[in-house]
């Protein structure tokens, strides 16, 4: 009933004060009851809320009324328990009752009221947290006890202080999160035991009365529990290390103490030896750690090592660690490193490095071996390089990076076992850079100096125009075949076809030895007497001209300025010294001397006479393994040897004028009478050749040097009363009684003296038509058929065969295929 | 990587071996013989190539079959070449007379003899015993007598006096690796094998300490 007009009158009111409200100042708002508690179950206090002001200032009023009363009634006490509550002392305080209890909130406007609340006391009874809680350790035999002791929450009114608490305590070591709670009952002191030593505890106590709630914890207490008066735990060794294999030292860790004095004790026992020794030196390696000088070291015996700890309560015996010495020996880090930079002769650099072994180390008795290992690297690199360089105590490092700085460290390692030292501290090297930077400058001036030459080429080329390109680019000649045999060609039998158009077979028949004299002029006058003939000699003629010229037969190895070039023809062709050797011993005496000599040396393959022989026996010693193959190559073409022996071949001056790389050939072909690389040389001459001379050594009896064959076609002319009669050989065209004397073309005579050259040779030229054996087989077909050949195509002829020359006269004999010269003997 | 470095080493050593056979002769020199510091030389090379390879071996052994068994505790002091008194530091090894240890070298190489014959054989029969363990074991007995030969050499050629008496130890230790258990029967070979890497080790050590004294005078 009362409640209902309550809410009817607040109803009324708000409706009231909502339109007062539209001013902008209201009546409050409503305020709300907290809480209310009772600390001891005699007295009670509550708290509220206030709501909004409205604007104005506000009084709170709180009212209550008993559930055994109608009447209401107002605060006793809005003090005590501070603002916004009112205290409920004793007298106001009836644990029998419930109280119904409302805040209202009144300004100028209006006032509101709070929800009303209804209390029992016995339910809101809660206690403040117990105070002065102290804490106490105490240990007894072994075992360590904690001791709490606290007082009750202290209360307004002494009077109360009958009041009975339960207590409940709570205990966690300090660092751990879970906490062990105790329920302590009715009395204020607590004994908690067999706590863990050298731990701090944290503790807290409540309180609670016979009903209500639990009180807050109390404020933190902590205490350390004393480290306990135990034995200590085992210790533990860590490592032995010797650092020189002569002492070594083992490091222990101690035990846990407990808080007490605690000593270390080594002891060790020796393979072989029943007693038990104590460590003989703990100071000399620092804390926990036992020294063994070289007096108590030994090897190839095992240590059985203990390390005992002991305090007054007892002690305690590390596991037993056995130790061989011979197996823990670890080096201390190199010393004296350095780093040196050096230039080779390619002025690449590259770095020693040099270091001594650890000055403990003894490695000159042999006692201790030390092998090592160095790293390296860019400084800004992530790995390192490692090379093991063994015993040594230097290093090479070539190809490294210039212009980078590296990073080096040495470690070292006895030989067989134990452990690698630590790294040698880093040490720095920069390798410079400005070797490159010079081959930049090269390199730049080079092609700077090239793009002008092409510039002036170029400009050359504009400036000179058509001419310049007929020039490079000849017109090429149409091919014209002429005198074939026709009846041969319609009996068409290919061989007979084919062997008037040239020699295919091989080893070659007789025609074609006689194919390769086309023009011959035998003489057996003085050779250098040849050379001077040729109007433009090139230098390197000249070169070997001289040799030949001064008759010591020194023209060999001996002259320091020819040597790099003989060096270079004589294991090519080894053959080409003996002959001009030779030849000079023909001038000197031309007596058959130089026969006996030629086959001699030839024996030996050493392309010397007696007189070259210590600089050639050098050069020998030099000559590569394909000699051999060389010599093999001279078996198989014997028989173009024999016409080779007698041939002088000399080129026409008017055609040797148009090639300069020919010439080079003339004294080596000259000469040459059984190196293939020389045939071929020759072979191309020959066929450029308008004029052939053969030398002969008419005292020479020896009958392979005049192929009989050859005689046929040679006239012999008493040109001097020389002791060494010239011959001439007036012989028609090769192929002039042969087969392929069918061929009409070719049947020529030489009677046209072109030259006299000096006083001893007679140039021959055939009557405006040259004989022209191009190299490659068809032509050769082509043109023994035709010897009218036009100029243009014998100019073509020697441009193919030049670079063929040349190759021969710098390559050796490596690669001369049989096949590439066999047509020229045509 | 290890096999090879082995192999290579005694493809090395047996080149060096091929070379003995024909000893190059200097000039005119009448009695064509190696000098002592090609003798001590080949010596430590052998002597380190057999001890190269007892490490292997013990190595090999102690991870397959050793592992967590104890045998290091039980393996001291049984060692049969144990009673021959060798030095034990560098101290001992430079003041005994190096005739003397030459003798104690060839001493210990001769007590070998037997027990690696047997071990060759006998470790034919362990469980599983890798091909890496069983050529060791040949490859060591092979190579031990090529060192006694090559150390009766030396001794031949440094001894001034008359040859002591062959010393040496017997060995009876043949029984231990037959034995049926097969916990005993593994330690005897761990045990042999302790020593043989043990001893192989002296040898190289005090034939490079002799080869320092007796060749560079003690300046190596």
């Amino acid at each position: 009933m009362k409640q209902r007009f309550i809410s009817s009158a607040q109803i009324i009111l708000q409706l009231a004060l909502t339109t007062v409200g539209l001013t902008g100042q209201t009546y409050p708002g409503k305020p709300k009851i907290i809480r209310c508690r009772s600390l001891e179950k005699e007295t009670f206090s509550c708290w509220w809320k206030p709501g909004s002001d409205g604007g104005l200032p506000n009084n709170y009023t709180l009212f209550y009324s008993k559930d055994s009363e109608e009447k209401i009634y107002e605060c006793p006490d809005y003090l005590t328990s501070g603002p916004n509550s009112c205290y409920f002392d004793k007298n106001h305080t009836n644990p029998w009752t419930t109280y119904i209890i409302t805040v209202m909130a009144t300004n100028e406007i209006g006032s509101n009221s709070s929800d009303p609340q209804h209390v029992d006391i016995t339910s809101i009874v809660q206690p403040d947290a117990p105070v002065n809680l102290s804490l106490e350790t105490n240990t007894s035999a072994n075992m360590s006890y904690l001791w709490a002791k606290w007082s009750p929450p202290p209360l307004a009114d002494a009077s109360s202080n009958l009041l009975v608490y339960h207590y409940e305590l709570r205990l966690k070591p300090e660092e751990k999160e879970e906490w062990e709670t105790v329920s302590v009952g009715m009395q204020t002191h607590y004994e908690v035991s067999s706590r863990q030593a050298g731990v701090k505890y944290v503790v807290q106590v409540r309180c609670m009365l016979d009903l209500g709630e639990w009180s807050e914890w109390s404020s933190e207490r902590s205490i350390q529990i004393p480290k306990e008066r135990l034995p200590p735990e085992k210790p533990t060794i860590i490592k032995c290390r010797s650092p020189e294999k002569e002492t070594f030292t083992c490091w222990w860790k101690p035990a846990t103490d407990g808080g007490l004095l605690t000593n270390h004790t080594l002891l060790y026992s020796k393979e072989g030896e029943e007693k038990v020794y104590e460590c003989p030196d703990y100071k000399t390696a620092g804390p926990n750690s036992c020294y063994f000088d070289k007096k108590h070291t030994s090897f190839w015996t095992i240590y059985n090592i203990t390390v005992r700890a002991t305090n007054e309560m007892g002690s305690n015996v590390s596991d037993p660690h056995y130790v061989d010495v011979t197996y823990i020996v670890q080096p201390d880090p190199p010393v004296n490193i350095t780093l040196e930079l050096k230039k080779s002769i390619k002025r690449k650099p590259y770095l020693v490095l040099t270091w001594s072994p650890p000055p403990l180390a003894d490695v000159r008795s042999g006692w201790l071996t030390l092998e090592y290992e160095l790293r390296l690297k860019p400084e800004e690199g992530e790995e390192w390089e490692t090379i093991f360089v063994g015993q040594q105590t230097q290093c090479k490092m070539f190809s490294l990076n210039p212009g980078k700085r590296y990073i080096v460290q040495i470690h070292c390692k006895p030989d067989h076992h134990g452990l690698w030292s630590e790294w040698s501290p880093e040490m720095y090297i920069e390798i410079p850079t400005d070797f490159r930077v010079k081959d930049m400058v090269v390199w730049i001036i080079v092609g700077v100096l090239s793009s002008l030459i092409c510039l002036i080429m170029s400009w050359i080329m504009i400036m000179k125009g058509y001419r310049m390109m007929a020039f490079i680019l000849p017109p090429v000649p149409g091919p014209k075949i002429k005198g074939i045999d026709t009846h041969l060609l319609e009996t068409g039998k290919s061989e007979e076809l084919l062997s008037a158009l040239g020699c295919h077979g091989f080893p070659p028949t007789s025609d074609c030895e006689e194919l390769l004299i086309e023009y011959l002029e035998v003489e057996d006058s003085e050779d250098q007497q040849l050379m001077p003939s040729h109007e433009t000699p090139s230098k390197n003629t000249k070169i070997i001209l001289k040799e030949t010229d001064s008759d010591s037969g020194r023209g060999s190895c001996d002259s320091p300025s020819l040597l790099p070039v003989k060096c270079r023809e004589s294991r090519g062709l080894p053959s080409t010294l003996q002959t001009q050797d030779v030849r000079a011993k023909e001038k000197k005496g031309g007596k058959g001397s130089w026969e006996t000599q030629c086959t001699a040396s030839e024996q030996k393959m050493l392309p010397c006479n007696s007189e070259s022989l210590k600089s050639c026996t050098w050069l020998a010693a030099q000559l590569p393994g394909n000699q051999a193959a060389m010599f093999a190559y001279h078996s198989t073409v014997e028989a173009f040897r024999i016409t080779l022996n007698t041939t002088n071949v000399n080129t026409s001056p008017v055609l040797v004028g148009n090639e300069e790389n020919r010439q080079s050939l003339y004294p080596i072909a000259e000469t040459v009478y059984d190196d293939l690389e020389k045939m071929s040389e020759m072979e191309y001459s020959k066929t450029d050749q308008t004029t052939v001379q053969v030398r002969q050594n008419q005292q020479n009896d020896k009958s392979p040097f005049l192929n009989p064959k050859l005689m046929d076609y040679v006239e012999v002319h008493k040109v001097r009363q020389d002791e060494e009669p010239t011959l001439l050989l007036k012989h028609k065209e090769n192929s002039g009684k042969t087969k392929k004397s069918t061929v009409p073309g070719t049947s020529k005579e030489y009677t046209k003296v072109s030259t006299v050259v000096d006083h001893h040779i007679l140039v021959l030229l055939p009557d405006q038509r040259t004989q022209n054996t191009p190299v490659s087989q068809e032509p050769v077909a082509e043109t023994s058929q035709n010897p009218q050949d036009s100029q243009p195509e014998k100019s073509t002829g020697y441009s193919t065969t030049a670079p063929s020359d040349s190759r021969g006269d710098t390559g050796g004999s490596d690669y001369m295929d049989p096949s590439s010269f066999m047509p020229s003997f045509k | 990587g290890l096999l090879l470095v082995t192999l290579l080493v005694s493809h090395m050593l047996l080149t060096k071996e091929g070379v003995t056979s024909m000893p190059i002769c200097p000039n005119g020199s009448v009695n064509c013989q190696l000098t002592l510091e090609e003798l001590f030389d080949r010596a430590v090379k052998l002597a380190t190539y057999i001890h190269f390879l007892s490490s292997e071996i013990f190595n090999e052994f102690e991870e397959r079959y050793a592992q967590g068994r104890g045998f290091i505790a039980k393996a001291v002091n049984s060692c049969h070449t144990a009673s021959l008194t060798t030095p034990e530091d560098k101290e001992q090894a430079q003041q005994i007379h190096h005739e003397d240890l030459l003798n104690l070298i060839l001493g210990v190489l001769r007590s070998w003899n037997d027990p690696l014959v047997h071990l060759a054989s006998e470790v034919q029969r362990i469980k599983e015993a890798p091909e890496t363990i069983l050529w060791k074991a040949v490859e060591i007995e092979e190579q031990n007598k090529r060192l006694l030969e090559g150390m009766e050499k030396i001794v031949g050629r440094v001894q001034s006096g008359e040859v002591e008496n062959e010393i040496y130890t017997p060995w009876d230790g043949l029984p231990s690796l037959q034995l049926a258990d097969e916990d005993s029967r593994l330690f005897a070979f761990y045990n042999l094998l302790h020593c043989l890497r043990r001893d192989s080790h002296k040898i190289d050590n005090y034939l490079k300490v002799l080869k320092c004294r007796l060749i560079h005078d003690n300046n190596c």
